[in-house]
């Protein structure tokens, strides 16, 4: 166990410790200090990228320099003053929000949080292609950690754009969804049928609970998950319900007991 | 070393207190579906608790992509990190007891955590000391 | 062949500038990226048969020899005889007899081969003469032209690796950074960083190993001072790299070079090889028992992997997009390693500064400022090309004294200093020092040296919709300021120059730059408005013409204006007639012509060609 240095901040004119390593928005989330975030999920790597984080950042060694950093990338100091919100960063998060809008008017998640710093329609070009990706990244990320990076972005600048190699549904896909999951404005889109799951151009066969029939994952993912768990296949085979069932019932009978009468 | 939650079936009146306080802990509302310890009633007083049995070689730890469960050695309970939680809801198929539930409001996994800092709702509750923290 | 010590060093010196200095006569082409496609390798292939055929050769040692990059780009294919001095321009095959007959063997001058200075009207012999020359100061570029680049002998006889030698030998790293620091040398990709004090700090970084590595991205449009030198003097970036390893305690590294050089990577190439072949690179450099050894990394044809962060991504064979440098690269770079990253000029001036000495270094240019910079100039300017001069003199200096001023004498309008990240300055600023801090201040930056003249023929607003649209292409895409705020800019900018521009257009402009300055996650973002807000700061009368009068001055923007030439000026030479790719101008010859405006494409190529510039744009 190492032994973390502790470290005091100011942060909107109050003193808190933090750990040597934690970041700025680390100990605002902890003390329950609210900086917006879009890109930011505490599973994943930080990576600056839509910005809304910005706080201003000065130090009594620092001659009177200030600077806006972002929270989620910049690690706490010793002697740092920080503060989340004045004119100049509401503005600088007005006007971030007011480009998101441009680029995605009908996401109800970004004219909601636009709407929140007095933006309801934007003052730039709209976007002529339709969409709701805002390019945070999360779900390229989330693939990644997962160990399939099966989706990751292609071309640069206004370019850019989630891509699945060569456009075709990607081979490392195991239909897992965690990319739909994390994305904030619900832009990635999959669909569940009792049999199989469609996602990214993929027709999924889903493995189906060996008790009820629902279905439980797919075939591709279960394979996936009991190799990299190095559980096994038999740990995937029962949905929760089916599983919760077994117990009481292995319980029952190893004491003789009446069936449950719990409806469920 | 911690405590245990100690459960002794045969003092249980199938009260559901310990449902209850499971739920106002900690989702706020009392609803029995949302618990996460839960009684089962076989009839001529035999009742059954069932809750997380906190498993040294936990498989739902083991399953977990963003390592969101861990344990937090002063209760011995395996804890969700509710930020880190992706809600993928692999936890909840790969517990064989089917311990893990989720919760589809906020997209993430719940489990009980023995009330992490505090003393557990449901032995708190419990007007038979049937749960017991001790 | 492998030199083992110094003292085998200083011996294979001396027999290679032995060797020159029996040499009566050298013939130097250049065959820089400029010349080469001017025909300069045929220029030598036809000088080398001609000297045989003359059997000179054997009277006389003789050299004939390509080298890099003059700089006098504009007047190629070049030829330079020395000891004598002779600059010869725009030479042809047909002209190699000739030279090789009356110069070579008689002693005399080509006349019609000569440099004519525009303002003096006369004939210049003298390379040293030509003003264009005369008034620089070349370290960077102390051997280009002068050395065959392929050959590593050349570059011994001119007292290569002696910085190396000294370095190893004489001095402790602690040394070595000692004097960097001394000499005051900033980086010269653009960012001005101090170079001792980036040596020390990564010096001073306990994790292992260490990289050090070349910046040859060179992106910025119209630049192509570290292309020349890669070209020319590969082996001066190699001995800086060297002694910058050395000092900095790395035994590997990287010269990042742009895709789109093929020349530089090919003679860096042939250097890294002929350098490892001689035991001045790779295993027990001089047999002092210190190694480090150096690979080419390409890029893929992106100007924001000239980003420290983004090109040691691209190394790394990942996508190439900056992180936040809040923890700097000399801590944490490439492989989250420490890594000194310099720029090809940087490395070009190091050997020089250890075997000259800082003091000489820091004796030149300005107090904050020390050494000499290169710069390309070009555009609208008589002489462009490549010229290295001290640091602290005046833009003035630069483009009317160097560059010879304006081309057919017109009006100077503005210069565009340091790239895409800098701006554009006017006429009243030309007094301004050329350094690192004071350009600055004024709205533009020095950058990585480009220069870019302008003259009344340009519109500001256009170039700054040029600039934003380069951004646009070359943004990385990660983060919403950059991606989003400077294709928004681009498409203010494009309205403008379509004639859809609003009131309040400049306003707009103007918030949303401060906006994406602040927010933007690396410098490519945080300057992108640099090109808009110098323009806005200096000519915002043009864009209010734009915007409100929907009117281009200049004759650039083409749906706000026309073009119609003067009765009054003109000569009815049919220049005009001739030049219009439409065949919108009507006239006989000697009468007044005119122009159909329906079919006028406003392409400006009778403006152009008009001798006596009576196009009017009305």
């Amino acid at each position: 166990m190492t032994t973390e240095k502790t470290i005091s901040l100011e942060i909107n004119g109050r003193i808190f410790q933090a750990q040597e390593g934690m970041t700025i928005l680390d100990v605002a989330q902890r003390e329950g200090i609210p900086i917006p975030t879009l890109c930011y999920h505490e599973a994943l790597e930080s990576v600056g990228a839509c910005r809304l984080c910005l706080v201003e950042i000065t130090h009594p060694d620092w001659k009177g320099w200030r600077g806006l950093v972002t929270a989620c990338l910049y690690a706490v100091e010793e002697g740092l003053q920080v503060t989340t919100d004045n004119a100049e960063i509401h503005n600088t998060r007005r006007t971030l929000l007011d480009l998101l809008l441009a680029r995605c008017p009908n996401s109800d998640v970004i004219q909601k949080l636009a709407a929140e710093y007095g933006v309801t329609a934007t003052s730039f070009q709209k976007n002529p292609i339709e969409t709701t990706c805002i390019l945070c990244g999360l779900c390229v990320r989330v693939c990644a950690v997962k160990g399939c990076s099966a989706i990751g972005s292609a071309r640069r600048g206004i370019q850019k754009k989630i891509a699945i190699p060569f456009g075709q549904p990607p081979p490392d896909c195991i239909g897992c969804a965690s990319c739909a999951h994390i994305c904030p404005t619900g832009t990635i889109k999959y669909e569940d049928t009792a049999d199989v799951r469609k996602i990214w151009g993929h027709t999924f066969k889903m493995v189906k609970c060996e008790s009820c029939g629902r279905p439980v994952m797919p075939e591709k993912q279960l394979e996936f998950e009991s190799e990299k768990s190095g559980l096994g296949p038999d740990y995937f085979k029962l949905c929760p319900v089916c599983s919760q069932r077994k117990s009481v019932e292995t319980i029952r009978s190893t004491f003789d007991m009446k069936p449950v009468e719990v409806a469920r | 070393m911690h405590k245990t939650l100690t459960i002794t079936p045969s003092r249980c009146i199938s009260c559901r207190t310990c449902e209850l306080a499971c739920s106002f802990k900690h989702a706020g509302v009392g609803g029995l579906g949302i618990s996460r310890i839960r009684t089962f009633m076989f009839g001529e007083g035999k009742n059954q608790i069932l809750t997380c049995f906190q498993c040294d070689e936990a498989a739902c730890v083991k399953v977990c992509p963003v390592e969101a469960l861990s344990r937090n050695e002063s209760t011995g309970a395996i804890e969700v990190n509710e930020a880190r939680c992706i809600g993928c809801g692999l936890c909840s198929i790969a517990c064989p007891f089917g311990h893990m539930a989720h919760d589809a409001v906020n997209g993430i996994a719940v489990k009980c955590d023995l009330c992490r800092a505090d003393e557990p709702a449901c032995a708190a509750f419990c007007p038979t000391r049937t749960l017991e923290y001790i | 062949m492998r030199i083992k010590s110094v003292k085998t060093l200083e011996s294979a010196a001396k027999k290679a500038r032995t060797e020159r200095d029996q040499l009566k006569t050298e013939v130097l082409v250049c065959a820089g990226t400029g010349c080469l496609a001017n025909g300069s390798l045929d220029v030598t292939k036809a000088l080398e048969r001609a000297i045989r055929g003359s059997g000179l050769d054997a009277k006389i040692a003789l050299r004939l020899k390509n080298t890099g990059c003059h700089g006098f780009c504009e007047q190629g294919p070049l030829v330079v005889i020395q000891p004598q001095g002779i600059f010869y321009k725009g030479v042809k095959p047909k002209d190699a007899t000739e030279i090789v007959e009356k110069t070579l063997r008689e002693g005399e001058v080509v006349e019609r081969l000569l440099y004519r200075d525009p303002n003096t009207k006369k004939k210049v012999e003298q390379y040293s003469a030509i003003p264009f020359y005369s008034k620089q100061l070349r370290i960077a570029l102390r051997n280009i032209g002068k050395i065959d680049p392929n050959n590593i002998d050349d570059y011994l006889a001119i007292g290569g690796y002696a910085g190396l030698a000294k370095a190893l030998t004489q001095m402790t790293p602690e040394h070595v950074i000692d004097a960097v620091s001394k000499s005051g040398l900033r980086g010269r990709g653009g960012g001005g960083f101090a170079t001792g004090r980036k040596w020390k700090t990564c010096r001073d970084a306990p994790a292992e190993p260490k990289y050090v590595l070349c910046n040859a991205d060179e992106g910025d449009p119209g630049a192509f001072m570290d292309r020349s030198i890669c070209e020319g003097d590969p082996h001066a970036v190699l001995e800086g790299m060297v002694i910058g390893a050395w000092a900095v305690g790395a035994h590997e590294g990287y010269i990042y070079v742009r895709e789109e050089y093929p020349l530089a990577v090919k003679h860096l190439q042939h250097a890294l090889e002929q350098a490892r072949e001689r035991g001045l690179l790779g295993d027990d450099i001089l047999g002092t028992g210190f190694s480090y050894d150096v690979h080419i990394a390409r890029g893929g044809g992106a100007f924001v992997c000239g980003e420290s962060s983004a090109l040691m991504k691209s190394v790394a064979g990942e996508v190439g997009e900056p992180r936040a440098k809040y923890v700097h690269s000399v801590i944490r770079g490439l492989h989250d390693k420490p890594t000194v990253l310099n720029n090809v000029e940087t490395w070009a001036d190091v050997p020089w500064i250890i075997t000259a000495g800082a003091d000489k270094f820091a004796a030149l240019g300005t107090k904050r400022s020390t050494g000499t910079k290169a710069f390309s100039l070009v555009g609208k300017v008589k002489n462009t090309g490549l010229v290295e001069v001290p640091m602290g003199i005046t833009l003035r200096e630069i483009i009317f004294e160097i560059g010879g001023g304006i081309i057919r004498n017109r009006a100077f309008k503005a210069v565009q200093t340091g790239g895409p990240s800098g701006g554009c300055l006017p006429e009243s600023k030309l007094d301004l020092p050329v350094d690192f801090d004071t350009l600055t201040e004024a709205g533009s930056m020095m950058g990585s040296g480009g220069m870019i003249v302008m003259d009344e023929h340009t519109c500001m607003v256009d170039t700054a919709r040029y600039f934003l649209r380069f951004l646009v292409d070359e943004s990385c895409g990660k983060c919403v300021p950059c991606r989003e705020g400077v294709h928004q800019l681009h498409q203010m900018l494009e309205a403008i120059c379509r004639g859809d521009g609003q009131p309040g257009d400049i306003e707009k402009i103007e918030s949303l730059s401060d906006v994406i300055v602040k927010a933007s996650l690396c410098a490519l973002g945080k300057s992108a408005p640099n090109p808009v807000m110098s323009t806005i700061r200096y000519f915002r009368n043009e864009y209010e013409a734009h915007i409100n009068e929907k009117k281009c001055h200049a004759g650039v923007c083409r749906n706000l204006f026309t073009f119609k030439i003067s009765e009054e000026k003109c000569t009815g030479c049919g220049l005009c007639l001739k030049a219009c790719p439409v065949d919108c101008i009507l006239g006989e010859l000697k009468q007044v012509h005119t122009i159909d405006d329906k079919k006028c494409t406003r392409c400006g190529a009778c403006r152009n060609v008009c001798p006596v510039d009576a196009v009017e744009v009305i």
